[in-house]
């Protein structure tokens, strides 16, 4: 069986970057991984999920091959919604796993602070069926909002309970350099913020960021003729599918899809979810925190805030959750998203996460969603 | 500036649907799809035909939009919402007519069609359903 190792992690801090488009920030990233050497990449996927719309720019794989001065280098864009950055880490995991590639780049990039408000709330709603929900004027931040409604009422718990993510994702993120929202927040804070769609408030969404990371997948054959100064195994990587309208779901409070991810992910390496430490959640709604958490079954359902509360999801707790912030405070640069929550990892599993390292981790994990877990991906990252 | 883009010959193929709400049902498990296809994406079953949804429906649950998308701009805050019908088909649907308290789930709404967007100054102005709280007649 071959094994597939990230080799080397690039990030820029999430931001409003004025000044660069999709393409400098592209070179930008890619130069931060100056630890690899040399280059010699058999393939490169690049994650984006709305900038044919927004940029007006497709078929970043020529691009971005042109832009790295890698032309001739086969290269495609990768499109999932939200989750667009997994799923090009699953194509180059599976890639490498083919033997059709020994050396892989990965990049995430986004660029959101070229839209306008009513396009920031547009664009991701484009990962519903737009014939029906889009077309209505319905938001993807109103399905969440009645999820979030229907999740309240059934467990009989106060707004709080779900609430209280976002300013776990702050404290978080405040401790973390390439965050985005690097302050932190209190629970009065999130419930006085404005309302987007009752019962969900502003600081329980994100808001629009740019950003691009980068991460570079070797087999274990390349990685003993590149020159490289840490290394973390890729060791499981799986995605599936739901009904896309979750109030069609059998339960639109149990995230299916993201349940079947993770455990064929962890099923690869034949690891329990105990042995993972550090997990990073698609939170782009605070519902979807709570949803995740009971979905992957470290919580009991309706109890995540309990456990919240009881610090389970905190340094020191069972698991850490989004040691950087998550999409709530380290940013949600929509494609880029999954590649971030995997360099994350890689940050993690090598003690380089600085003030916001969890120790003594051997695995970590995330779960990254398109459109209200439509579809999801998960990955699972080992020390080496 | 993107907008919502309504093109006429979209508008044009889902007129049954959104003026009349002409949808295809699974006869096999009884799915219902908004619009034409000859397999039911619940069973795989090709036993699949024509069909309407009543013009009422009961209100599940509900949420305003209060931070609107391209073209949308100028109605917000607008209520959505959750209908279920008596067979048990749930949709996504604009709810007109009232305010957001006045609503209730469980409650019987009926549809009415209602003008949804404008595409500009000189473009396509669309029509659909929206449903209301029932207005009782003598």
């Amino acid at each position: 069986m071959r094994r597939v190792y990230a080799a080397g992690v690039g990030l820029l801090k999430v931001d409003e970057r004025w000044e660069q488009s999709i393409d400098s920030m592209v070179t930008q990233v890619v130069d931060g991984l100056t630890e690899v050497r040399p280059w010699k990449i058999d393939s490169i996927y690049v994650a984006n999920a709305v900038g044919e719309v927004l940029q007006s720019q497709a078929n970043l794989g020529a691009i971005v091959a042109e832009d790295l001065g890698l032309v001739g280098v086969p290269a495609v864009r990768v499109e999932a919604g939200g989750a667009s950055g997994a799923a090009a880490l699953l194509a180059g995991y599976q890639a490498i796993l083919s033997g059709l590639a020994d050396t892989v780049l990965v990049i995430g990039v986004e660029k959101l602070s070229d839209a306008t408000p009513e396009e920031a709330v547009f664009l991701p709603t484009l990962s519903e069926r737009y014939d029906y929900v889009g077309f209505q004027g319905v938001t993807e931040a109103a399905i969440a909002a009645m999820m979030y409604r229907m999740y309240l009422e059934r467990y009989e718990l106060p707004q709080e309970m779900v609430a209280q993510f976002p300013v776990l994702m702050h404290e978080h993120a405040s401790k973390a350099p390439h965050a985005q929202y690097q302050f932190k927040t209190t629970l009065e804070n999130v419930l006085s913020s404005p309302i987007v769609s009752p019962p969900l408030r502003r600081l329980e969404t994100t808001a629009p960021a740019d950003g691009a990371a980068a991460i570079l997948l070797c087999s274990s054959d390349a990685l003993s003729t590149i020159q490289h100064e840490q290394v973390v195994e890729l060791a499981g990587a799986a995605s599936s599918t739901d009904v896309v309208f979750p109030m069609e779901r059998e339960d639109p409070l149990k995230l299916n899809a993201a349940a079947r991810a993770y455990y064929e992910a962890l099923a690869r390496p034949g690891i329990s979810r105990d042995d993972v430490k550090v997990l990073e959640i698609h939170d782009s709604y605070s519902i979807l925190a709570s949803l995740i958490l009971e979905s992957i079954g470290y919580s009991e359902l309706g109890a995540s805030g309990l456990d919240v509360k009881k610090g389970i999801y905190d340094y020191g707790g069972k698991v850490v959750i989004n040691s950087f912030g998550g999409l709530k405070a380290r940013g949600h640069p929509l494609g880029a998203t999954g590649v971030y929550q995997a360099v994350e990892i890689f940050l993690q599993l090598t003690g380089r996460a600085g003030a916001c390292q969890v120790d003594g981790a051997r695995y970590g994990a995330m779960v990254s969603l398109s459109g209200l877990g439509s579809s999801a991906y998960a990955l699972i990252m080992k020390e080496r | 500036m993107l907008h919502a883009i309504f093109r006429p010959p979209v508008n044009w193929r889902h007129r049954r649907f959104r003026y009349g709400l002409v949808v295809w049902r699974c006869l096999n498990c009884g799915a219902v799809h908004q619009y034409a296809t000859r397999i039911c994406r619940r069973c795989r079953s090709n036993r699949v035909a024509e069909d309407r949804l009543p013009d009422r429906a009961r209100l599940v649950t509900l949420t305003v939009v209060k931070n609107p998308p391209v073209s949308f701009e100028k109605q917000a805050p607008y209520i959505v919402g959750l209908v279920e019908f008596e067979d048990g088909t749930k949709m996504l649907t604009g709810i007109t007519d009232c305010e957001p308290e006045e609503l209730k789930p469980g409650m019987e709404l009926e549809r009415v069609v209602r003008k949804i967007a404008e595409d500009g100054e000189s473009g396509l102005i669309v029509y659909g359903y929206k449903f209301r709280p029932v207005i009782k007649r003598r």
